[in-house]
């Protein structure tokens, strides 16, 4: 919990400063703690349209299992892979997928330990994205091997024949990386979630949910024995998580890095990759809360200071992977690889040019005008952005898989794709895959961090004290340092 | 156990009648709160946590089990090509990494249930609901011939509510 950031200088009567870093996160709307679990428990009232959006979002899934059923029978085959392009939609997805769960380990775990405050409201729903965008995103290689039951022998255990997967491939990095990743994220989310369900429990009046709560809140008590050891625990869970959020896309990027394919066989990968999975994640955060403060009334829990710190952090990562895309041309054309430098120009004034001239408009183009305030706090503005930048996102992976491997080194091989319904059958699943779990999630447990959020309320005090006289909330005199960088809004 | 506890509106009272309890050696206190405070930690003045080791004591041998279970099996079954070692430490990191995160973090959620001793299976006494919701509580862990002073301490600070809990 934020209160881990311990002033400097000692405790006790010793230097202090208040208990979170509260740039940009007040919430002047938000007076007690009664009225922050009155409000956020109420978002979990099923409503018309959250079954409208459920019942869509299972429609899309089913479209997606069935078009698994028919595959599983009729064959890979109907994938519409073209040799030598034996990767598609399913590898597109899936590294898309992995991608937009980034966003949300970082704003738990990376701006956690940056102590950066306007992560607060926005995380619960971050992180549940990203667990739900990977259990999304797993599924893809289990499709993509055609024999859905045998994806376990990716793992390695101790087989009758002594048959170990080969840890110098790429393929079992991603095993390792995604599935410890899942389990991190969903490890991370439950912990976080441990207090907030117990505030539930004590508030429900249904039995079998108080006991379904009971359960789910492990007995906790919020006693201070259970807040020092869990909030010690979540540092060093964010401290686990913010090396495992760079390293997991850095490998799903050496998936491709390490194959001498012309397009791939790049150093820049593993950081291009990671900026542009936040990117997305980001994006896709916008996606989900943007429509979510509307609809629940909840405009000044999720703020625009919220969002105007969210789209900075998209226009610094749309920069990034802006300089990578053309960082990328650069060294095919300083290489001099004859298939290296044909492959760029095919990229752009080939084949495939509609497809690299989305990216490059969706992804460099486009947010761009985030440069302007008035945009970064126009919340329709950046809800449309955020759809432009997912379909970018969807298009970098496109344009990294197909017209590579369409595109190798003998001109024999060239050849072309065009995905089968199959194939977007399951890209339309994916996402009924996704926004049903989340869906289910938002109206079973609190999307908002109640425990977190009371955090940054000022608490309710006997004397009434104010910060600015450098007195701190429990009437000791001591001051602290103004306008210290991320301190104060 | 028995006790007395007493509820709390406000943080600034709950944090004297702290002060004074812990002068005045009433009984061990348990405070509850519904989100952490440091003027609580301040006042309590309990070492820090120590969940570190656990967390520590996972990521080596996650590290470990990560490397020897790469080595192990490629010299197992060994896969020579251009000469090249068998063994290779620079991609087995990423096992060895991946490996190290996720037992280490398993490890840190034990150490935090070992020490935080949940999950708890009964509430036992000295709890109520409304220190989720936002009051503050404190539990004075005595026995019932302190009873009435520690009632005196926390309803001089403000307590809206004290009672005996046996």
């Amino acid at each position: 919990m934020a209160t881990l950031a311990r002033p400097e200088g000692g405790q006790g009567d010793a230097y202090r400063r208040p208990n979170i870093a509260s740039a940009d996160v007040q919430l002047p709307a938000v007076r007690d703690y009664e009225q922050v679990d009155n409000e956020i428990i109420a978002t979990m009232k099923p409503t018309g349209g959250w079954f409208a959006g459920l019942g869509l979002a299972i429609a899309c899934m089913l479209i997606g299992a069935s078009a698994w059923v028919y595959q599983i029978y009729w064959g890979l085959g109907q994938a519409g892979y073209n040799p030598p392009l034996m990767w598609g939609v399913y590898i597109i997805t899936f590294v898309f997928w992995v991608g937009i769960g980034h966003a949300g380990t970082l704003i738990s775990a990376i701006l956690y330990l940056f102590r950066a405050g306007f992560r607060t409201t926005i995380y619960r729903v971050s992180e549940a994205m990203t667990v739900f965008a990977v259990m999304t995103a797993g599924l893809f290689p289990i499709i993509h091997i055609g024999r859905p039951w045998k994806f376990y022998w990716l793992i390695p255990y101790p087989n009758w024949r002594l048959i170990w997967p080969n840890f110098k491939s790429p393929l079992v990095w991603d095993v390792f990386a995604i599935s410890t990743y899942l389990t991190i994220s969903t490890t991370f989310l439950y912990i976080g979630l441990i207090p907030d369900i117990a505030v539930l429990r004590d508030r429900e009046t249904n039995p079998v949910r108080k006991r379904i709560f009971s359960i789910l809140s492990l007995g906790w008590r919020n006693s201070d024995r259970e807040w020092r050891h869990f909030a010690r625990a979540y540092l060093f869970l964010a401290a686990f998580s913010t090396p495992l959020v760079l390293s997991v896309h850095s490998v799903v990027s050496f998936d491709f890095a390490m194959g001498l394919t012309p397009g791939w066989h790049a150093s820049i990968f593993p950081p291009y990759f990671v900026a542009g999975a936040i990117f997305s994640g980001f994006a896709m955060v916008w996606t989900i809360a943007i429509p979510m403060r509307r609809w629940f009334g909840l405009r000044h829990y999720i703020t625009l200071n919220h969002l105007d710190a969210t789209a900075k952090v998209v226009l610094f990562t749309s920069l990034v992977v802006g300089s990578a895309y053309l960082i990328e041309f650069f060294i095919a054309w300083f290489s001099g690889v004859p298939a290296e430098i044909e492959y760029f120009y095919n990229r752009v004034f080939g084949q495939w040019w509609w497809s690299a001239w989305i990216l490059l408009i969706c992804n460099m183009v486009f947010p761009l005008s985030l440069f302007s305030q008035k945009l970064r706090r126009n919340t329709t503005w950046l809800f449309i952005l955020s759809i432009i930048i997912n379909i970018g996102m969807w298009y970098e992976r496109f344009v990294i898989v197909v017209p590579s491997l369409t595109h190798e080194f003998e001109p024999w091989q060239w050849s072309g794709y065009v995905p089968s319904w199959v194939d977007m059958c399951f890209l339309v699943g994916s996402f009924g895959w996704f926004f049903m779990w989340f869906l289910l999630f938002c109206k079973q447990l609190p999307v908002f961090a109640l425990a977190e959020i009371k955090e940054i309320i000022p608490p309710k005090l006997r004397e009434s004290h104010k910060h600015d006289d450098h007195i701190d909330v429990t009437g000791r005199h001591q001051p602290y340092e103004r306008n210290v960088p991320g301190e104060f809004a | 156990m028995q006790g007395v506890l007493a509820a709390f509106r406000e943080l600034d009272a709950a944090v004297h009648a702290i002060e004074e309890l812990r002068s005045k050696r009433l009984g061990d206190l348990t405070i509850y709160t519904p989100t952490p405070r440091h003027e609580f930690e301040d006042a309590l003045g309990h070492p820090s946590s120590g969940v570190r080791k656990f967390t520590l004591v996972g990521g080596l041998l996650g590290v470990t089990f990560g490397y020897w279970i790469a080595i192990w099996t490629s010299e197992y079954w060994p896969l020579i090509v251009g000469g090249k070692a068998i063994a290779s430490w620079i991609p087995y990191t990423i096992i060895g990494f991946e490996v190290m995160v996720l037992v280490g973090a398993l490890s840190t959620v034990f150490g935090m249930f070992y020490l935080a001793r949940i999950p708890r299976l009964t509430m036992t006494v000295g709890y109520d609901p409304r220190f989720s919701h936002g009051d503050y509580g404190i539990f004075v862990a005595a026995a019932p011939d302190k009873f009435s002073s520690v009632e005196e301490v926390l309803r001089r600070h403000g307590a809206a509510e004290v009672r005996g809990e046996r």
